[in-house]
């Protein structure tokens, strides 16, 4: 696949040489999939993790961290070290699901209003419009009412705020490829409309979009973390970190450390996506690439 | 001036009818979810009045006309400003609703402005810099602030502050203002106290709202030192920065008059857009702090389904992102004599 122009393998080799930033970036996002891909089997007490309280939960609960709990015990007795471990193969389904699903929705409909303009670009452009002035998590309130509690829910009202970005993005990319020469030929020469789309237009768009996305999986888990905090989202003994700092929420002054572990892990997870999302737009944008100094 | 009322007329429709399109979603997410759209409008009620508080809700619907007509009657009852009684609060919505809004505008105001002078300048400092490490460590400074999750710094600084014996809780001590005889004008505290002439109400709702503001300011903060440094970076390369270091313009000059003033559009346009987003932030702070606001009616509307104050919160945090985009847009105009709107 072309990236603008040069392989992904160099853009990737560019920022790795030419970003710490990117690598650290790199490495967090590793640690978090790696931690998604074994903490079911490495978390030592995995039912725990997902929310069932011990027998001995009067004698465990409120532990501070100490070899035997590295994190402590949360108020029910639950140990947080496995909790956060479980948390991180949810949180990466949460934001793949949403990040996943808006950008199939957001790049359709942008590309979509780019080439049949008209009609459908303005219906498309009004659909945009409302969607966007929606945020996620009172979209979550009212489907938290209408649908009840649970992942559907989360996802759903994730899904509905932040697919217009990418709509909108995608459009203002494909609007400049449907008026290249190119597509106009290919129309001209008979080449049915669904080619143009796949093969011409919505391959020039995917790249910009895409690297979006990757700064986007940070958003959208802060986002999807807060709903979960405020118990919009998924069911209160969900392993999820919003969720964890809930539950630590109402004992912060007596057991600090069960909101202070599930939070660390949120921030370390938007770093690290957030910081490899930048170093690959600023290595796609030549102005951005510029870092001699001149006069000052 | 490079900005027309035409525009802003044209504007004025156009949100119009996203709020409207933003009605028309929500009256669909209670007819279609599964369940009876009556209960749900009157929040699920149960014991003696139950049937005939259904019963009530489905006259106020119009439940056994065609859906295109209930539509209509739905947005009547949005457009008059009349969705009936909060079912969690026992008064109109949409006073409900200001009530709250105001308080949340305020906590967002003094979030933005600590945050957005804060992460220009910074920006500027990082631009100045560029190259050098303390550029390196500024920039990783606002990834760090953007990407904190806000809930969690809110949390921690309410935490921290506890054992200082500083209880920062609520919007202004409720005997302060009783024994002074406080009374709320616009909502926003800070500004009704100085109305008012009552400093210490003025002071204690300061200090109750400046802990919650610093977790709110923590996104603005980091986004303005990364795009000010980006446009502070970008302008300081141009040609009439070096034509006026040729001429010998003195440095102070050149960097604040003619290269931070070029940044000063982007800046707003940012900010406009991060102000949007923030409102999410604001609201899950405000339930941290156990403040009035907008985050604590997403928390009440749960507990009894309020549906009336969901749709409510949907139409006005709407309009509040509408206006906030049209005067980001127009103070562009303002500032920026290349757009012309």
């Amino acid at each position: 696949m072309s990236w603008g122009g040069e392989r992904l393998g160099s853009l990737v080799g560019r920022a790795w040489r030419g970003s710490a930033r990117f690598r650290a970036g790199v490495a967090m996002s590793l640690l978090i999939l790696a931690l998604a891909a074994v903490g079911p089997l490495v978390a030592p007490h995995p039912s725990e993790g997902m929310g069932q309280v011990p027998p001995d939960a009067a004698e465990r609960a409120g532990r501070p961290p100490s070899l035997e709990f590295p994190m402590g015990t949360d108020s029910l007795g639950r140990d947080v070290l496995s909790r956060v471990l479980m948390g991180a193969r949810l949180a990466l389904v949460q934001v793949g699901t949403v990040v996943a699903l808006s950008l199939a929705v957001g790049l359709l409909v942008g590309v979509l209003a780019a080439y049949y303009r008209g009609l459908v670009e303005a219906a498309l452009t009004y659909a945009t419009e409302v969607f966007l002035a929606l945020p996620a998590i009172v979209v979550a309130l009212a489907l938290r009412l209408a649908l009840g509690q649970g992942f559907h829910t989360l996802v759903l009202s994730l899904i509905l705020s932040w697919w217009p970005w990418y709509a909108r993005a995608s459009f203002v990319y494909a609007r400049s490829v449907v008026e290249m020469d190119y597509v106009l030929l290919a129309r001209l020469a008979g080449v049915p409309d669904r080619i143009i789309l796949l093969r011409h237009v919505l391959r020039n768009v995917v790249q910009p979009v895409l690297v979006q996305a990757i700064t986007d999986l940070g958003s959208v888990l802060l986002e999807a973390s807060a709903i979960n905090f405020l118990g919009l989202g998924l069911e209160p003994d969900a392993p999820d970190w919003g969720i964890i700092a809930q539950n630590g929420f109402k004992y912060v002054t007596s057991m600090p450390w069960i909101s202070l572990f599930p939070g660390l892990f949120i921030l370390l997870t938007a770093l690290g996506f957030s910081l490899v999302g930048d170093a690959l737009r600023e290595g796609l944008d030549p102005r951005l690439r510029r870092r001699w100094r001149l006069w000052f | 001036m490079p900005l027309s009322l035409g525009y802003l007329a044209r504007r004025a429709v156009w949100s119009l009818a996203v709020v409207v399109g933003v009605a028309v979603l929500s009256y669909l997410v209670i007819i279609l979810s599964p369940g009876d759209p009556a209960a749900k409008w009157a929040g699920h009620p149960r014991g003696p009045g139950a049937a005939r508080a259904v019963e009530l809700a489905r006259g106020e619907l119009g439940l056994d006309l065609p859906i295109p007509v209930q539509v209509l009657n739905f947005l009547r009852m949005v457009l008059t400003g009349d969705l009936g009684l909060s079912i969690a609060y026992r008064q109109p919505v949409y006073s409900v609703l200001w009530r709250n809004l105001a308080a949340t505008l305020e906590l967002l105001l003094v979030a933005y402005a600590i945050g957005v002078p804060l992460g220009s300048l910074l920006g500027v400092l990082a631009a100045l810099n560029r190259g050098r490490r303390i550029d390196g460590a500024l920039q990783a400074a606002g990834t760090l602030l953007a990407n904190t999750p806000t809930f969690w710094l809110g949390l921690a600084i309410f935490a921290s502050l506890l054992p200082l014996g500083f209880a920062a809780y609520g919007r202004v001590s409720t005997g302060l203002a009783l024994s002074t005889g406080f009374r709320p004008i616009t909502g926003l505290y800070l500004l009704d106290a100085l109305l008012q002439l009552n400093f210490p109400v003025f002071f204690d709702a300061l200090v109750r709202l400046l802990p919650p503001a610093l977790a709110v300011a923590a996104y603005p903060t980091g986004v303005c030192l990364r795009v000010g440094r980006a446009l502070m970076a970008d302008a300081l390369l141009e040609d009439y920065v070096r034509a006026a270091a040729a001429w010998g313009v003195t440095r102070r000059i050149i960097v604040w008059r003619y290269a931070f003033r070029a940044t000063l559009p982007g800046l707003v346009q940012v900010s406009g857009l991060a102000f949007a987003y923030s409102l999410v932030d604001a609201m899950v702070v405000e339930y941290v702090f156990g403040r009035e606001g907008l985050g604590r009616l997403l928390y009440d509307a749960v507990s009894v389904s309020d549906f009336r104050l969901a749709v409510g919160l949907l139409v006005v945090v709407a309009a509040f992102y509408l206006v906030v985009n049209t005067l980001a847009d127009a103070a562009q105009a303002l500032i920026d004599p290349r757009v012309r709107l």
